[in-house]
């Protein structure tokens, strides 16, 4: 259905100003269980195709902005067609006339002869101008705000993205947190939170690419040995999908990117976990679908996981990622697993940990 | 009084060593087609392997995968052994299309054409004309052969930008292989495009003063133009990356102190000229055809001629509304915005003087008169894409999206192939005495415009829901949109293969006798129409007055 209503409104309800947001929402909850985090923030490893294709719905700027700057893009966009379309239209239907009206119908009719009329001309020629300067204007204005730093940008999320072939690493600058593949090399997303402005810088590690969230508005190359940068306020919650824009060799067609916005509680729940993240990758070595899940290891590497501190953030955090690489896991071909064997197993060594974990956490 | 001085006996050859040899530019404008016709069929295989690939979101692999991951041996796997395959087919249909189908097509017709239109007996260089034809096919072996070299094709797409381009230096040579060619080709243009303009400036019949020159003529001139100034531009930014794989220079190694953006710069100054390169032409030949069938002299001559000399030199000044998205500074990107409107104004001009031109007129719908105004209508929609995209804000959404590739595919399908359709059926007459069947070429008319149309039009509305261009798998949202579009393309591939069959059985049709075979010469503007068809080797026993002495 959305196919349709794209193609009604680029074909005939081009002066709708206001665009209906599509992106899907995802409820915010006061005490997540873990696997609402997991679906929460990365909500792509569960929803992957047999070749690692995301299958979420990718939404478009035009019919779904989810930035203040998509809403922006949109607007202008209905509102240049508006301007478009009489000269799109007209030129068509007078040519439709001029083919009924003027065809030979072998009635003797003499063709007629001028070759020139120089109102008509100049009334042609001047019209155009002015209906490029009706768009020039607005676009001009908005091109100045995506150009200008965002208001509140003291406050902005500030992220530097790092394109490679055929990836993306994500770092967020305020505390040095990465993000990139997770276990399985699958590519996280980013997360963004609802209404704060994000601030993208971005280079590359090798050739050209160009980072592009059809729904937040923007897109801009990102080139070894510079800089580039793009700033949005996403204001709507959801997964929303981008791909690599720029030719950048064999992969370039599965250099997808996903990014998603959650509100500030969430948003600040997924920093607290990605501090941990480091920290947990001893416990997943011993839990993982071939590794041998021993008992004693795994209660004194839990106990030294313990050691930094045993807030339940911390705890979650554990819990969290040992979720989030079964989940990962799971989507690509092991060796000798079924994908069903693997969620099987990790029912089982989450069960494990959480037994672990009950026991340490009750030792003191 | 000395006896006169012998004249050596010149050497004539017949059959295949005449066609080798000749220096007429009708033979060499009739090599240049078909030419062009065979590398077509080439150009259009290559587009159809690309959308059996994109029919479905990744279909062809997905199956190639499966039968890998069941151990089973494929006979023929061009898609499993990598994406980069995907990315070879991409930048040859662009280069085979570009440097091998829609120029040289168009040079084709101005080589027939132009010399007759003015009343000249050849071009001012014959031998270098010829030698621009014969150009065209070590560059074309070169480009298409690297295929089979190590590491295959180029896989960079015709923009070959670097730091992809320059991967694979010294081990794979098939991207230095398809600079060759371009190098060959841009030389094959230059020398066309100064042997028109001194043929254009030079050798015109007494009597046509510049504003009496037929509007094709015009066109040609502008064209010229261009390619003379842009195309060596073309060549210094590919040598620049020939010279970083080869050389040991680094003018676009980032890591080194060479700017990969400044590649971009000085290949769209030349590839922004280049696509009205693409395009002016068929405005000059669109002009005469929707006339000839108006039966109606062409609407604001003055008008035309300006518009295509302001759409030439806007030309030069826009190329940066192609890198809307490299972070240019905001002052830049603005006026690259206007500059590239502007343009729509003189283009505008021409489509409503086509119109008007047919206003009040007799109008045949010959085949053609059907390319004509097909030209008018899809060209309008494909520039209408162009002002969508000069917008900054939007193109910054839009840019390398389906929505580019279907803007200027319906420009230069809709617009320029159409035009070489109309082309062909206007001047096949002239050009072999043989009158080509209506009722087929009219079959090849509606395919090729109903494709296009299904075709780019889809292209569109997937470029807009948000479907990267370049790509041989998508997200499944927009596999209905690709099927469509994959449909469109059989019916152009349709009308293509109708075409060609079409003119190769004309040489069996029996020869015409008129000069002026469609009855139009008492409103057209130039000579070709008053010799015999085909001219013969000198065009014009004695040059005839000109046919409608005043253009005003
Ligand atoms: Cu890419
Ligand atoms: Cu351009």
């Amino acid at each position: 259905m959305r196919r349709f209503a794209l193609v009604f409104s680029w074909m005939f309800v081009a002066m709708s100003f206001g665009s209906v947001a599509t992106g899907a929402e995802v409820a915010p909850s006061a005490t997540p269980s873990v696997d609402t985090l997991v679906k929460t923030l990365n909500p792509d490893i569960f929803a992957l195709d047999a070749n690692q294709r995301p299958v979420h719905a990718i939404t478009n700027v035009f019919t779904s902005p989810a930035s203040d700057i998509a809403r922006d893009v949109a607007s202008n966009n209905w509102y240049n067609l508006a301007i478009y379309l009489p000269f799109l239209i007209l030129p068509q239907l007078v040519l439709l006339f001029a083919i009924y009206r003027f065809r030979d119908r072998k009635d003797g009719r003499k063709p007629a002869t001028f070759t020139g009329n120089h109102t008509l001309e100049i009334v042609w020629t001047a019209i155009p101008c002015l209906a490029l300067l009706a768009v020039v204007v607005p676009a001009w204005k908005l091109l100045w705000k995506m150009e200008l730093p965002p208001a509140g940008i003291e406050r902005a999320v500030v992220v530097e993205v790092r394109g490679k072939e055929f990836a993306w690493d994500y770092k967020y600058q305020a505390d040095n947190l990465s993000i990139g593949q997770d276990v399985a090399g699958i590519q996280e997303p980013l997360v963004l939170e609802k209404d704060r402005p994000a601030i993208l810088n971005m280079t590359s590690n090798d050739v050209n690419h160009a980072w592009w969230v059809p729904s937040f508005g923007v897109k801009k190359d990102v080139i070894i040995g510079r800089y580039t940068n793009v700033w949005f306020t996403p204001d709507t919650l959801g997964v929303f999908k981008g791909q690599c824009a720029e030719l950048c060799g064999q992969g370039h067609g599965i250099m997808w990117i996903s990014s998603v916005v959650v509100d500030s509680e969430m948003f600040k729940t997924y920093r607290e976990l990605l501090r941990h993240r480091n920290d947990t990758v001893k416990i997943w070595n011993l839990l993982a679908p071939a590794a041998v899940a021993d008992d004693k290891e795994l209660e004194s590497q839990v106990a030294k996981y313990l050691e930094k501190g045993r807030g339940a953030g911390r705890v979650l955090a554990l819990k969290y990622w040992i979720a989030t690489n079964y989940a990962s896991i799971a989507r690509r071909h092991q060796p000798d697993l079924t994908s069903a064997q693997v969620l099987e197993r990790g029912v089982a060594r989450r069960a494990q940990l959480d037994a672990v974990l009950a026991r340490s956490l009750s030792a003191n | 009084m000395s006896a006169p001085a012998v004249m050596p006996p010149i050497k004539r050859y017949t059959g295949v060593m005449d066609w080798l040899t000749t220096v007429d530019h009708k033979k060499i404008g009739l090599m240049y087609f078909w030419f062009v016709l065979i590398m077509g069929l080439v150009g259009g295989a290559l587009a159809g392997m690309i959308r059996i690939q994109l029919a479905t979101p990744g279909a062809v692999w997905d199956a190639v995968q499966a039968a890998q991951l069941a151990g089973e041996q494929l006979p023929f796997n061009l898609y499993s052994e990598d994406r980069h395959f995907f990315n070879q087919i991409v930048t040859m249909h662009a280069s085979v299309m570009i440097f091998f189908v829609i120029i040289p097509g168009l040079i084709a017709f101005a080589n027939y054409i132009v010399p007759l239109m003015i009343g000249a007996r050849d071009m001012a260089f014959p031998k270098m004309n010829a030698f621009g034809f014969w150009l065209l096919i070590p560059s074309a072996i070169l480009m298409m052969t690297s295929f089979w070299v190590q590491g295959g094709a180029a896989a960079t797409g015709w923009t070959a930008y670097p730091p992809l381009s320059l991967k694979g230096a010294g081990i794979n040579p098939g991207q230095d292989m398809w600079i060759m060619g371009v190098h060959l080709a841009g030389l094959s243009s230059i020398l066309a495009a100064i042997n028109f303009i001194v043929t254009i400036t030079n050798m015109r019949a007494p009597g046509m003063g510049w504003m009496k020159m037929p509007l094709f003529v015009w066109a040609t001139f502008f064209t010229s133009i261009i390619q003379l100034l842009a195309t060596p531009v073309l060549a210094a930014a590919v040598t620049m990356v020939l010279m970083d794989r080869n050389f040991g220079t680094t003018f676009c190694d980032a890591m080194k102190g060479g700017d990969p953006v400044l590649y971009q710069h000085i290949f769209w100054t030349y590839s922004h000229p280049a696509v009205y390169i693409m395009v002016l032409p068929a405005f000059g030949a669109i002009s005469h055809i929707i006339a000839a069938f108006s039966h109606k002299k062409t609407f604001g001559y003055l008008g035309m001629v300006v518009a295509i000399g302001s759409i030439t030199a806007l030309g030069f000044v826009v190329w940066a509304h192609h890198m809307f998205t490299v972070g240019m500074p905001t002052g830049l990107q603005a006026y690259f915005m206007y500059a590239t409107l502007l343009i729509g104004v003189p283009t505008g001009i021409k489509v409503f003087s086509w119109i008007a031109t047919m206003w009040g007129g007799t109008l045949r719908f010959t085949a053609p008169m059907l390319c004509g105004i097909g030209f008018v209508s899809l060209f309008t929609i494909g520039g209408f894409g162009g002002l969508i995209l000069a917008m900054v804000p939007t193109d910054q959404s839009l840019h390398d999206t389906y929505f580019v590739v279907g803007h200027f595919h319906m420009v230069l399908v809709g617009g320029s192939v159409l035009a070489l359709f109309g082309m062909t059926y206007y001047w096949w007459p002239k050009m072999t005495g043989r009158m080509l069947s209506e009722t087929t070429s009219k079959w090849v008319f509606w395919l090729m415009f109903w494709g296009t149309m299904i075709t780019f039009m889809t292209m569109h509305l997937t470029g807009a829901a948000g479907m990267a261009r370049r790509v041989p798998v998508y997200y499944a949202d927009f596999k209905i949109l690709n099927h469509i579009t994959t449909f469109g393309y059989a019916l152009t591939a349709l009308s293509s293969l109708i075409l060609f069959v079409q003119l190769l059985l004309s040489y069996r049709r029996p020869k015409i006798t008129e000069d002026d075979p469609w009855k139009i010469n008492d409103v057209q503007q130039s000579f070709e129409w008053a010799t015999s068809s085909p001219p013969p080797v000198y065009n014009f026993a004695t040059v005839p007055p000109i046919p409608v002495a005043d253009q005003h």
